[in-house]
């Protein structure tokens, strides 16, 4: 048993006391009941279990969580997709999703909105070309599997909110 | 009556038991052994003595758990077969990974079982100027003395790094489902150094 202490969504949680062979999945899901993140493939490959961590530095990155165990997660702030929302209203990554009807079970959705959401940041802080967008999209979303949309939605739905705004997340006049 | 068909009930119980245990033994790696440097005594040439004690080392050397991480492309490989690596991982401008996907994400510093997830605190790729894949023992012998590709060592140094670095000595503790390497990292350390007192010779193939 090994206690941890760890920021998620805001809230500090801790010090708990779990199992050293405790996954972080399980940790959310069976320990706290945040079922937001989801439990699939079970070996880092689909992502649906991913969840966004934030480095001290101010850049941030998802990981998996169902090889991952809790206790590696000690001292870490990290965000779940129950909390992309704030004060009860959805992001706009949220609100193009519905608005795209970018998910079909939604099973793989949280894993997709995670990752927009990191991609968003990172293009708020260094915009990329217009012309680049399509790939840097393509490259940000590779990885998560999804079985039931075909995925074209979940990019179209990405970009856009970045056109959208594109004077913070592309570079002016390309 | 009774009691015979108590006795076919015990004697179908150990029958299922005892075929359990079997595949159980049966499905365990049985763990490769290495030679020490003892056994090359016989080998009255220095020359062949050292190229044979190398030559022995290869076995730790061209072993899935050395040898996937010390691929010939940007892509580690994994398991027993040496499959490709999946999630598809890529090298990255350092060996940790590409900045979105550090090695560092899914392994870290211990092996995880419940996920299969083998782990070390500085889980990376050898550099690509120290990539065995596809080599013979003789070529990665060659390697493995020239500073150039091995990291600016020279060749007294590799008895540190194969017989106590912690990452190399996790192939031998590799977590579930994967075979360790041979022997041990004590042997494959006292190979390494028996093999450069006579003269780090090798093999020739």
């Amino acid at each position: 048993m090994t206690k941890v202490n760890l920021t998620i969504n805001g809230r500090t949680y801790g010090p708990l006391e779990v199992r050293d062979e405790l996954s972080m999945n399980d940790f959310l899901r069976e320990y706290l009941g945040m079922t937001g993140t989801k439990f699939s493939c079970g070996a880092a490959q689909c992502l649906s279990c991913a969840v966004i961590v934030d480095e001290p530095d101010g850049t941030s990155y998802t990981s998996p969580t169902c090889v991952t165990s809790a206790v590696s997660f000690d001292g870490k702030t990290i965000r779940t997709v129950e909390g992309l929302a704030r004060d009860g209203e959805l992001s706009a990554l949220q609100k193009a999703f519905i608005r795209h009807f970018a998910f079909q079970c939604g099973y793989c959705t949280p894993g997709f909105l995670n990752e927009g959401q990191v991609l968003l940041e990172r293009l708020a802080k260094a915009p990329v070309k217009r012309a680049d967008l399509e790939n840097t999209i393509a490259e940000a979303l590779d990885g998560h599997l999804c079985r039931c949309t075909g995925y074209i939605k979940y990019h179209e739905a990405v970009r856009d909110v970045i056109l959208a705004d594109s004077r913070r997340y592309l570079v002016a006049n390309q | 009556m009774k009691s015979e068909l108590q006795l076919q009930l015990a004697v179908a119980v150990l029958a299922v038991a005892t075929s359990m245990f079997t595949g159980y033994a049966v499905s365990q790696t049985v763990p490769q052994s290495l030679a020490s440097p003892e056994n090359f005594a016989s080998i009255a040439d220095t020359e062949a003595r050292s190229a044979a004690m190398f030559t022995e080392l290869g076995k730790v050397l061209t072993h899935p758990r050395c040898m996937n991480c010390h691929p010939a492309g940007d892509r580690p490989r994994q398991g027993d077969e040496s499959r490709l690596h999946q999630p598809p991982v890529m090298r990255g401008a350092d060996g940790h990974g590409l900045p979105a996907m550090r090695c560092s994400i899914c392994h870290k510093h211990a092996n995880f079982e419940p996920g299969r997830m083998p782990g070390h605190p500085e889980w990376h790729l050898a550099p690509r100027e120290m990539a065995w894949e596809g080599k013979t023992v003789a070529e990665i012998c060659a390697q493995l003395k020239d500073p150039a590709r091995n990291g600016g060592r020279k060749v007294e140094e590799l008895i540190h790094h194969i017989g106590e670095d912690t990452l190399v000595g996790w192939g031998w503790a590799p977590g579930a489902g994967r075979s360790p390497a041979p022997g041990t990292q004590k042997q494959a350390g006292a190979l390494v150094e028996a093999w450069v007192k006579t003269g780090a010779a090798c093999p020739a193939q």
